[in-house]
């Protein structure tokens, strides 16, 4: 499943790297893809290991607030 | 760009600029080499403080960058003596360095969201592949693999600094020019790594208004000697020195004095409507004041230290202007055809 969430907080390139690096830490995520130019994430995840909120709180553990964008 | 200011540039802004994207790189690394030294040290039963062992990764890391930007500088500078840039390119290319590190400086600020437009991000495989690469362990292979790799993470001032190595033309001078700029943003990396893996962040926020200030007042010096490379009327420097000349004597002659602080005179009045041959003289001169650009005339010369070289200069209207800088568009000058032909000798 791909999800996309607005990050208004990330204030930097390198937030974009800090949020992908969460691909490596949540168990469930296939793949994350951060823009800073458009301040937004698509996270690939496997919905039966993980949910949005998870995924949510996993980033606002390291500083940021994804809102999820409906489909 | 001069090696000091290339130097300064990186103990300033390019270290604070640089910190956040590779610094994230080298703590993660030393983050696992600090785990490495706990176990050891807790499998030891040592009371005495712990220490771990991160000077030599942190050295690791920085002198692999500082030789991959080195021999990226030199690839740089070679590329620039083959495309052998003209004044108008190198012109071209300094307004661009200088809009760029304006449009990064205004986007530090919040100005407009247009402003992240100006941000080059590295594609998502290589990052990847970099942060992979740092959380694979503390070997010493590591930090010299990660400090290569950040050529490949430049922060917006070291781009610039990359286009100014392309500018200089010359294999030497784009090496040396990089050198110095990584040679300067050392200190700081070395410090924010060595006292606290995690107060990289804590200064990216406290000096990140810093960072853009600097980036403002550097690509306004580059928009300036940009607009003095193309020949243009108006550029600040230009203007200073403009005004200067007004609070002298108008100055006459054939001969103009290249020295360490640029052309005297400034600004030096011709007679119009004749041909005519000016001198150049240099005394032990050792600035870039002594490759002398007319961007008009399509001039472009390399004078020697210490001598006398001639120059042909057609005959030109009266009122006409003709301006000058040395081939880093520094020491705007310029030469003002208002005379009468008997009002100089020829």
């Amino acid at each position: 499943m791909k999800k996309i969430f607005n990050v208004p907080d990330m204030t930097c390139p390198n937030c974009a790297m800090h949020l992908e690096g969460l691909e490596d830490e949540i168990p469930g995520v296939k793949r994350i893809t951060a823009s800073y130019k458009r301040l937004n994430m698509e996270v690939e995840f496997d919905e039966t290991l993980l949910t949005v909120e998870q995924i949510i709180l996993a980033a606002n553990k390291i500083g940021y607030h994804p809102e999820p964008i409906p489909a | 760009m001069d090696l000091i200011v290339a130097f300064i540039t990186g103990l300033t802004t390019g270290g604070l600029g640089c910190l956040a994207v590779q610094g994230g790189l080298l703590t993660s690394t030393l983050a696992h080499q600090i785990e490495l030294d706990l176990q050891v040290h807790n499998g030891a039963g040592v009371v005495q403080k712990f220490r771990p062992h991160i000077a030599q990764p942190i050295l690791f890391f920085l002198i692999a960058k500082l030789i991959a930007y080195t021999i990226l500088g030199y690839l740089l500078g070679s590329v620039g003596s083959v495309l052998q840039l003209t004044p108008l390119m190198s012109a071209i290319l300094y307004f661009a360095i200088g809009i760029f590190m304006i449009g990064n400086g205004l986007r530090m600020f919040n100005v407009h969201p247009i402003f992240r437009y100006f941000v080059i991000e590295p594609p998502s495989a290589l990052t990847r592949y970099i942060r992979r690469t740092s959380k694979n362990g503390a070997s010493f292979f590591t930090p010299i693999l990660l400090g290569t790799l950040t050529i490949f993470l430049p922060c917006g001032v070291t781009q610039a600094m990359m286009a100014t190595a392309l500018s200089t033309g010359s294999p030497l001078q784009g090496a040396t020019l990089m050198f110095a700029f990584i040679l300067g943003t050392s200190p700081l990396f070395f410090s924010v790594a060595y006292f606290a893996t995690r107060l990289g962040s804590a200064i990216e926020k406290y000096f990140t208004r810093i960072v853009a200030v600097t980036m403002l007042i550097i690509g306004l010096i580059q928009v300036d000697t940009g607009l003095n490379l193309s020949g243009s009327a108006f550029s600040f420097s230009r203007t200073i020195s403009i005004l200067e000349a007004y609070a002298l004597p108008a100055q006459t002659g054939l001969s103009i004095e290249v020295t360490e602080n640029g052309y005297s005179p400034q600004t030096l009045h011709l007679p119009a409507n004749q041909d005519l041959t000016i001198e150049w003289v240099t005394r032990n001169t050792q600035t870039c004041a002594r490759s002398v650009v007319i961007p008009d005339l399509s001039y472009q010369t390399i004078l020697p230290t210490t001598g006398r070289v001639k120059f042909d200069i057609p005959a030109q209207e009266k009122g006409a202007i003709i301006r000058y800088t040395c081939s880093m568009g520094m020491y705007p000058s310029q030469l003002v055809f208002d005379l009468e032909s008997t009002e100089t000798d020829q």
